[in-house]
């Protein structure tokens, strides 16, 4: 299992170093959902398994639909995947960074290191994490109407904003 | 700094990177700054995992809610850009600029 969290961990930094050399829309949302899908294996491996599955819905069926969506709007003709030298290099000169700066802290690293949640409670119904998103309901019932009102607000934004040519908030002077 | 620390340290940092060397499209940008959210969302459900405090789990979900505000926030910026000026370069938002 540590082996297997130490390859999703490289998977992690191997996807963000693709979204982050900037290649076209289309292929940065790939790697997007490369990385959601590999921190979603990550807070499995830690025993984070409600927190993941709330990831996995939330993040992939979510934001990631409207962001494929958008990328469809944005459309280029001829997109830039990395097989074009500008993306490679950018994302070769990422993964070198981070191989390079790795020198200096990997005195640290070691197996132990590895500490899962509810290590001892493998017969228990509730997961702790599970319990602890529950709490939200409970104690944290201001955060969570304060959250509630923030998405409220987002909706007024966005209609706000995409109201239409000359009456919008981004106009075309 | 264990490995999972410097994993996530190193991608946040580098689609920081992304997010400001990259003045071509706005979209590559926005999904940059999702990555940085995504980044997030892991450690800080794995500040309370390895500290095994499970109360804190309540924090990633509100820090999701907030970056769903923000990308739809985003997403409407890209909207307004495409029904305005055509497309999303943001060249082309000081193309006529006199």
């Amino acid at each position: 299992m540590v082996y297997m969290t130490y390859l999703l961990l490289i998977g992690l930094v191997l996807g963000l170093a693709a979204v982050a050399s900037n290649p076209s829309p289309y292929f940065a949302a790939l790697g997007l959902v490369t990385v959601a899908g590999m921190s979603c294996g990550i807070l499995v491996g830690y025993g984070g398994s409600f927190l993941s599955l709330i990831l996995f819905l939330i993040y992939l069926g979510g934001m990631l639909v409207v962001f494929a969506y958008s990328a469809a709007l944005a459309s280029e003709p001829y997109p830039e995947g990395w097989g074009s030298w500008p993306v490679s290099t950018l994302m070769l000169v990422y993964v070198l960074l981070v191989v390079c700066v790795s020198v200096f802290f990997s005195g640290g690293w070691f197996e132990g290191s590895w500490v899962t949640v509810d290590e001892f409670s493998e017969f228990t119904l509730f997961r702790g994490d599970s319990g602890g998103v529950a709490l939200m309901y409970s104690s944290g019932g201001g955060v969570l109407m304060l959250g509630g009102w923030v998405l409220l607000l987002t909706l007024f934004v966005v209609l706000e904003l995409t109201r239409g040519l000359s009456r919008g908030t981004l106009r075309a002077v | 700094m264990t490995l999972t620390h410097y994993a996530f340290s190193s991608s946040y940092f580098m689609s920081f990177l992304g997010l400001i060397f990259y003045r071509k499209h706005l979209l590559s940008a926005l999904l940059c700054l999702e990555a940085m959210m995504l980044i997030l969302f892991i450690s800080l459900c794995l500040w309370g995992l390895i500290l095994a405090s499970t109360v804190f789990s309540a924090g990633p979900m509100i820090l999701l809610a907030f970056s769903a505000c923000e990308a739809s926030a985003g997403l409407a910026l890209l909207v307004a850009m495409a029904r305005t000026h055509g497309t999303d370069r943001l060249k082309n938002l000081s193309l006529l600029q006199c």
